[in-house]
């Protein structure tokens, strides 16, 4: 006999609960998806001291917009959008303060350091790819390759054609696929 | 992921499971406790703050900045034409353009427009009379979009 199953109640209940003043709601919607946005927010290249704080940032501005959250795509996908423009925001001002560095290299201390170093190698080289890529492509190409998301989610999370989803993510896979050669 | 990953030619497969295990990593320092007690904490406190706006982006500050770009527009104008002398229209902008600013932003500002007159042409209305209120909100925005530059 197994564990008993324990109902989750579903994103659209707790953004409702939380309209409705329940912030315990807000919480758990935090909790529920802030590692996810934190991935998508470090696969950008963004560095370690300012991810909470880039996570953090995206959450208070959806729960602000909360309102005006539609559902046409999931609330993760809707979060991770606002991740992208929190992202947009912050990159203007690393250019303007030349941050060239965005993140330092964190090696494991078990494993085959020959091994450690290479795959560090090539996230590096993939990071440093991703942030070449236009803001569309990069956050379709992550949406996507990262997050695992349908390109419907996707486009709708974006406000773009399904159509255009695919594009951006065709011509972010072959500059990445160069890029890495 | 994985069955996305199945799109991806095999060297960039490779390549996105490392920057993956990377991200998992960096991401597993961000508390979410931590997050969840900091918004509610800022939720509480500024639910109803204003959104920051950066300085240029406020109306005020818009029509100040384009004011700077009409001058230096005018300058590529007199420049060409040197029978027209629009001095006194340049000062009366000047002046009540700049009374407002702090010497920062002034700063900022100046500096800006010195790299306008590249777009100015392509911007601007093409009669020399032009003035700020024959710009739209949408041409003020399209102005210091240009100086603003594209985004990446």
């Amino acid at each position: 006999m197994g564990t008993p199953a324990v109902a989750v109640v579903p994103d659209g209940d707790l953004i409702a609960r939380y309209l409705a003043g329940d912030e315990l709601a807000a919480a758990e919607l935090v909790r529920r998806h802030a590692t996810a946005l934190a991935r998508f927010i470090a696969a950008h290249g963004a560095p370690d001291d300012e991810l909470e704080d880039l996570t953090q940032e995206a959450f208070f501005k959806a729960f602000r917009a909360l309102a005006s959250f539609r559902g046409g795509a999931s609330f993760r996908t809707w979060l991770l959008a606002i991740g992208g423009n929190v992202l947009k925001d912050r990159r203007r001002r690393w250019r303007r303060t030349q941050v060239v560095e965005l993140t330092p290299e964190i090696r494991d201390p078990s494993g085959d350091p020959g091994a450690q170093a290479e795959a560090g190698w090539t996230a590096e080289r993939l990071e440093e790819g991703i942030g070449k890529l236009a803001r569309l492509q990069r956050e379709v190409f992550l949406m996507r390759a990262q997050q695992g998301l349908e390109y419907a989610e996707i486009a709708s999370g974006l406000g773009i054609s399904e159509g255009a989803a695919r594009v951006h993510y065709h011509h972010a896979v072959k500059r990445l696929k160069a890029w890495i050669a | 992921m994985d069955r996305m990953n199945e799109e991806l030619p095999r060297g960039l497969r490779v390549a996105l499971d490392a920057l993956e295990a990377r991200a998992a990593k960096r991401a597993a320092a961000v508390d979410p406790e931590r997050v969840a007690a900091r918004v509610l904490e800022r939720l509480r406190r500024g639910g109803a703050e204003a959104p920051r706006q950066v300085w240029w982006a406020r109306p005020a500050a818009l029509r100040i900045a384009a004011a700077v770009v009409l001058l230096v527009a005018a300058g590529v104008v007199v420049s060409r034409a040197p029978s027209r002398a629009p001095g006194a229209v340049r000062l009366e902008v000047s002046i009540s353009a700049m009374d407002s600013l702090s010497s920062g932003q002034l700063e900022a500002v100046l500096q800006a427009a010195t790299e306008v007159r590249a777009v100015a042409d392509s911007v601007l209305p093409t009669s020399s009379a032009a003035s700020l209120d024959d710009l739209s909100e949408q041409q003020l925005e399209t102005l210091l979009a240009s100086l603003n530059g594209a985004e990446g």
